[in-house]
């Protein structure tokens, strides 16, 4: 069209330029763009308003809490919005961290209550330090024999953590051990580390050992993080002499407000940590210390109006999204029913995926970034692999949930259903997609980062380890976050490799047969029951997509603070 | 091991590191190599049991039969596959247009600050499970639809379809935007010093320059649309049925059993001959073949357009 009427001598030479045109074009696409943000936008209002039933309430209620917290709220974003865009970040940020952490706070504690007790906890991480520190401590004195490190790599954590297998050795020792009437309780096979510190016959309290397996690390973590940022090792160590501190004043006075001393371990650690650290730093920048306020005046707007609404008597709206749904179990009556089971599974499939398809897919992505020729037989290989990865990203999700019905459960006869299977089936679903935001976070690490390295005389994996990848870190993150989010809400694999339509007990190892949150939701999708449909489906549908909102969220927050500029 | 002196590091020989670095490279490379075991374990094991489901029913029959009816052994194609033809051919004629305009806009009109919205919101799009979406579908759609007046049956093709095509406008409109964002900008100056209007450069310049790559974002987006489970599982129904052709309208009001959904019934009913549970992987196979071709296409298109630009 470009090039019709070459004889004229310019283009419009005998019209008017026509502006009306152009501009219903312009406010089409506009519609068309807005189209279906604005359709799911209303449906995802029906389905909130299903869940949280708002207009149960008394108006004096609502009236209450809009004056209380919305107004305020909403006037203290238009302020950031208009004057103080650093604020803004920060009332985003205070406001999301406790979020995600007390997320997480769910995720642990639900770990500790059905599927390994705070013991085994200690025992397994105990043991891994162990095994971790035999080979550091090979590797230190005899730093040359690299054959012989593969030995301790691959015996170490099988002597700490999973004991030997029975064999003949091991009867043979025994045997002769009870000839001499000696017994050293061996019973035909090596026990390991692990086992052994759960045989003791005293341990230390719950708290103690949280507090020294998950706090001090975290802590520690943390404490470092901040030396290195700051340059100073006093701050560091005061991070982690305040989180031990305020650790053990929970554990003390925790009791007398009713909170359990493992969950405020948990809090303290995931949350309270955190926030501290990142307001600390606020205040010492002092660039946007007005954000403050958002998170402090939302907390003063709920109790205040708690106390409004609770001195004159207005009663609250009667939510099916409420505390009772997400800790209980599906029933057959909506009012009972919950979907608790179904989150354990959830989270414990996110276990799976993230101990199996993240190693793989970071690990082929940094193999394609960073070592893959590009000529000869291999270089046609690698071609071969990188255009298979773009399509299997392509390949439907229903596909991958027959790969795992053939593979897992009629090749390998692992039980129909478990969550070990729906995680694997699920983890090669998102194996391309992590593979993918992998390679595109290395991509992005300047080409003078490893020139510098190599100058150093460093090889290409001290390269890999010590500069690749602790710049391409953040963006690895982000899209495994992301790609996390598309598991958590897959349905398809888990109805192929019959993942149970719903289940009254949590499952408590990985080799149970479970529900998951989209599952335990299809499920629910078939009742015809009114009350189940627009109430109990609305309140699972807000669950899941709650979850994966905070997790996006969370993705995002680091892709902006650590993006690579140009 | 980093913790290493690097004095005598430089001078003693280095085999053990050399063998070491050769040891993480084909680590990684397993790594690499898994991505080709995940496609060749598909195509295996689907076509064991396909091929054992063929030997017992002739793929002649089984691809040109008009009749699907596991109880009775009657395994055709066809009604599946107009399930899926129907849910394809409407989700396409709502996201392709959509999604191109969308793209049009984003990269042509949008400022700055809208695109920092309209983009984000897009690909939260794209992240809604599916399985909400099919509740969307069946919860709220189908009864909507029914209020205004359209005689669609609890279960239907028409909101299950709408829903699909939601779904994809965010993968046409990314796609075509990275391609119409690549067309360079010599052309557009060269359509303005002509004399052209915004419109005219958008819609006569851009928009063809860029069109193998928005080509390419819509076979993409076919094969999602194919490839879809739980919005069909959820609000399509369970009941083959083949096209009627004499009252085409008719059609999108009644609920169809497209290929993803009869899996998922295959699997999960009670009581399935041997013979029936294989039909699954014959299925299966098939709705493979068809999406991992659409997306070789796909790509090969748009590897051409950037040929092209870069």
């Amino acid at each position: 069209m470009a090039t019709r009427e070459p004889e004229t001598g310019w283009h419009g030479e005998n019209s008017d330029v026509n502006h009306l045109r152009g501009r219903a074009f312009e406010a089409t696409c506009l519609a068309a763009t807005a189209f279906g943000l604005v359709s799911v936008m209303l449906l995802l209002l029906f389905v909130a308003n299903d869940a949280f039933r708002p207009f149960s309430a008394d108006a004096g209620w609502l009236a209450t809490y809009a004056a209380t917290v919305v107004v305020p709220l909403a006037a203290l974003a238009v302020y950031y919005y208009r004057l103080d865009e650093p604020a803004g970040e920060v009332a985003y940020v205070t406001s999301g961290l406790p979020v995600v952490g007390l997320l997480l706070t769910g995720g642990f504690a639900v770990l500790f209550i059905e599927l390994l007790s705070v013991l085994e906890w200690f025992a397994l991480l105990i043991s891994l330090v162990v095994a971790g520190g035999l080979i550091v401590a090979h590797g230190r004195l005899r730093p040359k024999a690299a054959l012989e490190r593969l030995g301790v790599v691959f015996l170490s954590p099988v002597i700490t953590v999973f004991g030997l297998p029975p064999t003949r050795f091991n009867w043979f020792v025994t045997d002769a051990a009870a000839a001499l009437g000696l017994d050293f309780g061996l019973y035909y096979r090596v026990i390991s580390l692990r086992e052994a510190i759960m045989l003791l016959p005293f341990v230390p309290t719950d708290w103690a050992m949280l507090l020294l397996t998950l706090v001090l690390p975290v802590a520690g973590a943390a404490g470092w993080f901040v030396k290195q940022r700051r340059e100073s090792r006093r701050d560091g160590l005061a991070v982690v002499g305040m989180t031990t501190a305020v650790a053990v004043l929970g554990v003390v006075a925790g009791p007398l407000l009713g909170i359990g001393t493992d969950v405020w371990l948990l809090i303290v650690t995931f949350a309270v940590l955190p926030l501290g650290v990142y307001v600390e730093g606020v205040i010492r920048r002092g660039e946007g210390v007005c954000g403050l306020a958002f998170p402090v005046v939302a907390v003063l707007g709920v109790v205040v109006g708690g106390v409004v609404t609770g001195a004159l008597g207005f009663a609250g709206p009667d939510p099916w999204l409420d505390w009772g749904f997400l800790t209980s179990a599906t029933s057959r009556t909506a009012a009972d029913a919950g979907i608790y089971p179904a989150m354990v599974g959830s989270v414990m499939m996110i276990i799976v995926i993230v101990l199996t398809t993240f190693p793989v897919g970071v690990g082929a992505a940094i193999y394609l970034e960073e070592y893959a020729p590009s000529q000869g037989l291999m270089g046609k290989f690698v071609t071969l692999i990188e255009i298979n990865i773009g399509n299997l990203a392509g390949v439907p999700s229903v596909v991958y949930g027959l790969l795992g019905l053939a593979l897992f459960i009629r090749v390998l006869q692992w039980p129909q259903g478990s969550i070990i299977v729906a995680g694997l089936a699920v983890g090669l679903l998102i194996l391309p997609i992590v593979i993918i935001s992998a390679q595109e976070a290395i991509r992005s690490v300047p080409d003078s980062f490893r020139q510098a390295s190599y100058g150093m005389g460093a090889t290409r994996w001290q390269t890999i380890r010590q500069v690749v990848l602790p710049e391409a870190l953040p963006g690895i993150l982000t899209g495994t976050i992301l790609a996390l989010g598309r598991a958590i809400g897959e349905t398809a694999p888990l109805l192929m490799i019959g993942a149970a339509a719903s289940v009254r007990l949590a499952p408590n190892s990985f080799f149970d047969v479970a529900s998951m949150m989209p599952r335990q939701i299809f499920s629910w999708s078939s009742e015809l029951d009114p009350s189940f449909r627009h109430g109990v489906l609305a309140a699972g549908v807000i669950t899941l997509l709650a979850v994966l909102l905070v997790m996006n969220a969370t993705a995002i927050v680091i892709r902006n603070r650590y993006q690579r500029t140009g | 091991m980093s913790t290493e002196t690097p004095g005598p590091d430089i001078t003693s020989r280095p085999t053990g590191r050399a063998a070491r670095e050769r040891m993480y490279r084909y680590v990684l490379l397993l790594c690499a190599a898994a991505s080709i075991l995940v496609t060749v374990s598909i195509v295996v094991l689907l076509a064991r049991d396909a091929i054992t489901f063929f030997t017992l029913v002739n793929p002649v029959d089984f691809f040109t039969g008009t009749e699907f009816l596991i109880s009775r052994n009657v395994y055709g194609l066809l009604p599946l596959l107009s399930g899926t033809l129907l849910v394809t051919v409407i989700s396409a004629v709502i996201a392709l247009p959509t999604g191109v305009a969308a793209a049009v806009y984003l990269s042509e009109y949008a400022s700055d600050q809208m695109r920092s919205v309209l983009k984000p919101g897009l690909e939260i799009l794209a992240g809604i499970p599916t399985v909400v979406y099919g509740i969307f579908a069946l919860v709220y759609v189908t009864p909507f639809l029914q209020t205004i007046g359209l005689p669609v049956n609890t279960f239907n093709i028409l909101s299950a379809s709408i829903m699909v095509g939601i779904m994809i406008i965010p993968m046409v409109s990314s796609l075509s935007e990275d391609a119409m964002s690549s067309v360079p900008d010599s052309l557009r100056q060269a359509g303005y010093g002509m004399g052209a209007t915004k419109f005219e450069v958008t819609t006569g310049v851009v928009v063809p320059a860029a069109a193998s790559g928005i080509f390419s974002s819509f076979i993409l987006a076919l094969s999602r649309a194919i490839g879809e489970t739980m919005i069909v599982v959820v609000a399509a129904g369970s009941r083959p049925r083949m096209l009627n052709f004499s009252d085409p309208l008719a059609n999108l009001f009644q609920g169809y059993q497209p290929m993803t959904a009869a899996m998922v019934q295959i699997n999960s009913a009670d009581s399935v001959s041997q013979l029936g549970f294989t039909s699954l992987f014959a299925i299966g196979l098939t709705l493979f073949v068809i999406t991992f071709l659409l997306n070789l296409l796909s790509n090969r298109i748009a590897a051409r357009y950037r040929e092209e630009y870069e």
